[in-house]
C-alpha cells in the first residue's frame, strides 16, 4: 500500500508539477495571473485523443479521430496547447493583474461549455473514453511504473528547460519586463512581445501534460477539467512559494501526496468516505492558510542563507 | 537653416478636457542637433508630460512630434526608443529583482535576447562582449563598486545615476533627462554635469528638465520655458533669465540673474 501511494503520488505530482512550474513561469516571472490553466490543460487532452482516436462509429458523437500513432498526439497536444495560448494571449495580454486573471478564467469556462455543448469534438458531457496509449510493458514496465517514469521525465525536462530559459539574457528581460514595463520600453524592449512569448512558452509544458493525464486516466471528459484544476496548482504553487523551480515542485507533490494519503485510507462504510473527503478539503484549506500565514519557506530560505 | 533633430508641431495632450499639455494653439518647439536644451517651468506645467509625449509613453491628443523627420507620435515607447531616443525618469524605474549591473545590461540592444538563444546557451560570448560596455558606463556614473548589489540597497541618487547609465550604454542619438540632479549630492551632481558636458562635446543632442537652474544653466545652449502647459519664452540662459515674463511666473522678483 505504501507503495501504490508513493508511485501514484509522484505520478500525478510530477504531472502536476508540470503545470505548477509552467504557472511558476507565466506569474512569478512573466507576471502574469492565468486563472485559466486548466483549459490549456484540456485543449492538449483533447487533441491527444482525437488524434489518436479511431474514427467515430456507432453511438460515437465525435467528427474527429484521426487514428494516429501516440507520439503525434502527444506532439499535437502541445501544439494545441500553444495555440490556444497565441489565440487567447494575443488579445487579453494588455490587461493587468485581477483583469487578466478574470478574463483567462472566462476563457476556460467558455472553452469548457464549448467542450461539454459541442459534442462533435468530444462526445459532449461523455467524453472520449478508451483513450488509445502507448503500453510500458513494451519496455518491460508495468503501466503504473511506467506512467509514473514518463511523468518524472516530462517534469525534470520541463524544470530543465526553463531553468535554462530564464538563467539567460532572456531571462533578464523577462524579469525586467516585470519589474517595470515602462524602463524596458524607454531603452527599445518590445514588452508585449516577451509577455506574449512567456504566456505561450508556459502553455507548451501543460499541453503536454493535458496528453500524459489522457493517457493515464484513458479518458477525455469536461468533468475532468473544471476550474478545481487550476485551483489545485494555485494552491500548490503558494504552497510551495512562487520564486523558485524546486518550491513550485515541492509544493505540488505534497499536496497531491496528501490528497492521495486520505484517498489511500479504507474505509468500511459510503458514510466514512464522504467524511474523509469532505476533511480534506477543509484540511487543505487550513494548511493553505497556515503556510501563508507563516511562510515557513521563506524563514527556511532566510536560515538557509544565514 | 539650423538642423532640428527633434520638433514639437502644435502638441496637445488631454486629460478628460484638461489640457495638461498645449495651451490654446498646442506646444511647438524644436530642438538643436547636437544642443543642449533646457526644459523649465513652474510645478505643474508640463514638462515630464511633454518628455511622456515625445517618448511615447502616452501619445498626443493632437499635433505632431517628429525625430529626425520621421512621424513618431503614434509609434509605442520601445520604437522611438529604437530609434535612438534615450529618456530618464522624475521618479527613477529601476528593475527591481536585478543586480545593479543586470539593470544596465537591460539597456543594451543584446543580439542573443531570444528564448532560442537561451535554450541552446549560445548567449555567452555575447554578453562577455556587452558586459564591458554597462561596467564602463556605471564607472562613468560612480556606481562601479556596486555593481553586484541589489538595485534595492541603492539611494534615490545613485537610483538616478543608474538610470543614466541604463541609457548611456545604448549610446542615444539624443537623451532626455527629467530632474536628473534632484535628490543627488553635491559630489554626484559634478559627475552628472561632467558626463553631460561630455555627452554634449561627443554631438548628442540633450533636453534636460531641471529645478536647479545654477546646474541647468551653466551647461545649456538654449532654454524653453513652459507654464500651464504652453510655451512661456525659448531662447538662450541669459535671454531667458532676463525675460519680464520668466521672472514673474517662474523665476521670482527677487531673483539674482
Amino acid at each position: 500500500m505504501i507503495q501504490s501511494l508513493i508511485l501514484s503520488t509522484l505520478m500525478f505530482g510530477a504531472m502536476f508539477s508540470v503545470l505548477t512550474v509552467s504557472l511558476n513561469l507565466q506569474y512569478a516571472r512573466g507576471g502574469m495571473i492565468n486563472f485559466g490553466t486548466v483549459a490549456y490543460f484540456a485543449a492538449g487532452a483533447y487533441a491527444y485523443a482525437i488524434f489518436t482516436q479511431e474514427p467515430p462509429s456507432g453511438l460515437d458523437q465525435y467528427a474527429f479521430g484521426f487514428d494516429l500513432p501516440w507520439w503525434v498526439g502527444f506532439l499535437a497536444a502541445g501544439l494545441a496547447a500553444m495555440l490556444f495560448a497565441l489565440v487567447t494571449g494575443w488579445p487579453t495580454l494588455r490587461l493587468r493583474g485581477e483583469y487578466l486573471a478574470l478574463t483567462t478564467f472566462a476563457f476556460a469556462e467558455v472553452f469548457h461549455s464549448i467542450l461539454l455543448n459541442e459534442r462533435r469534438i468530444g462526445n459532449g458531457s461523455v467524453g472520449m473514453a478508451n483513450v488509445e496509449r502507448p503500453d510500458p510493458a513494451s519496455i518491460g514496465l508495468d503501466d503504473t511504473l511506467g506512467y509514473t517514469l514518463a511523468a518524472c521525465a516530462l517534469m525534470l525536462l520541463t524544470a530543465w528547460l526553463f531553468h535554462r530559459l530564464l538563467a539567460s539574457p532572456y531571462g533578464r528581460l523577462v524579469d525586467a519586463t516585470r519589474d517595470d514595463e515602462i524602463a524596458a520600453e524607454s531603452v527599445g524592449k518590445d514588452t508585449a512581445r516577451v509577455r506574449l512569448q512567456i504566456f505561450v512558452i508556459s502553455a507548451i509544458p501543460i499541453g503536454f501534460a493535458g496528453a500524459l493525464y489522457a493517457m493515464i486516466t484513458t479518458l477525455v471528459a469536461p468533468a475532468l477539467f473544471t476550474a478545481e484544476v487550476t485551483f489545485f496548482v494555485w494552491i500548490a504553487l503558494a504552497l510551495g512559494g512562487e520564486r523558485t523551480i524546486p518550491g513550485a515542485i515541492l509544493g505540488t507533490l505534497a499536496l497531491v501526496f496528501f490528497q492521495e494519503l486520505v484517498r489511500a485510507i479504507p474505509f468500511e462504510t459510503v458514510r466514512g468516505a464522504q467524511i474523509a473527503a469532505s476533511a480534506e478539503e477543509v484540511i487543505t484549506g487550513i494548511l493553505f492558510i497556515l503556510v501563508l500565514r507563516w511562510q515557513p519557506w521563506d524563514r527556511l530560505s532566510r536560515k538557509a542563507g544565514s | 537653416m539650423t538642423d532640428t533633430i527633434l520638433k514639437l508641431d502644435g502638441v496637445v495632450k488631454e486629460f478628460a478636457g484638461f489640457r495638461a499639455v498645449g495651451g490654446p494653439g498646442g506646444l511647438s518647439f524644436g530642438v538643436r542637433r547636437g544642443g543642449f536644451l533646457g526644459l523649465i517651468g513652474p510645478n505643474g506645467a508640463g514638462k515630464s508630460t511633454t518628455f511622456n509625449l515625445i517618448s511615447g509613453v502616452m501619445p498626443p491628443t493632437m499635433g505632431r512630434v517628429t525625430l529626425d523627420g520621421t512621424d513618431i507620435s503614434a509609434l509605442p515607447t520601445a520604437g522611438i526608443a529604437a530609434l535612438g531616443l534615450g529618456r530618464t525618469f522624475q521618479t527613477p524605474r529601476a528593475f527591481g529583482s536585478l543586480s545593479v549591473i543586470d539593470n544596465v545590461m537591460v539597456g543594451l540592444a543584446h543580439p542573443e535576447e531570444s528564448p532560442l538563444a537561451a535554450l541552446l546557451g549560445r548567449w555567452k560570448s555575447a554578453e562577455k562582449q556587452l558586459i564591458g560596455r554597462a561596467e564602463a558606463a556605471l564607472e562613468r556614473v560612480g556606481l562601479i563598486q556596486r555593481r553586484h548589489d541589489s538595485v534595492s540597497n541603492l539611494s534615490g541618487g545613485e537610483l538616478r545615476m543608474l538610470e543614466v547609465a541604463r541609457q548611456l550604454v545604448r549610446e542615444p542619438r539624443i537623451l532626455l533627462l527629467d530632474e536628473p540632479t534632484a535628490g543627488v549630492d553635491p559630489a554626484l551632481q559634478g559627475k552628472l554635469s561632467e558626463i553631460l558636458a561630455g555627452l554634449h562635446a561627443a554631438g548628442t543632442t540633450l533636453v534636460v528638465v531641471e529645478h536647479n537652474l545654477g546646474f541647468l544653466m551653466s551647461l545649456a545652449d538654449s532654454v524653453v520655458v513652459l507654464q500651464n502647459g504652453a510655451l512661456l519664452a525659448e531662447g538662450t540662459p541669459d535671454d531667458i533669465r532676463r525675460d519680464p515674463a520668466v521672472i514673474a511666473a517662474y523665476l521670482g522678483a527677487d531673483h539674482e540673474a
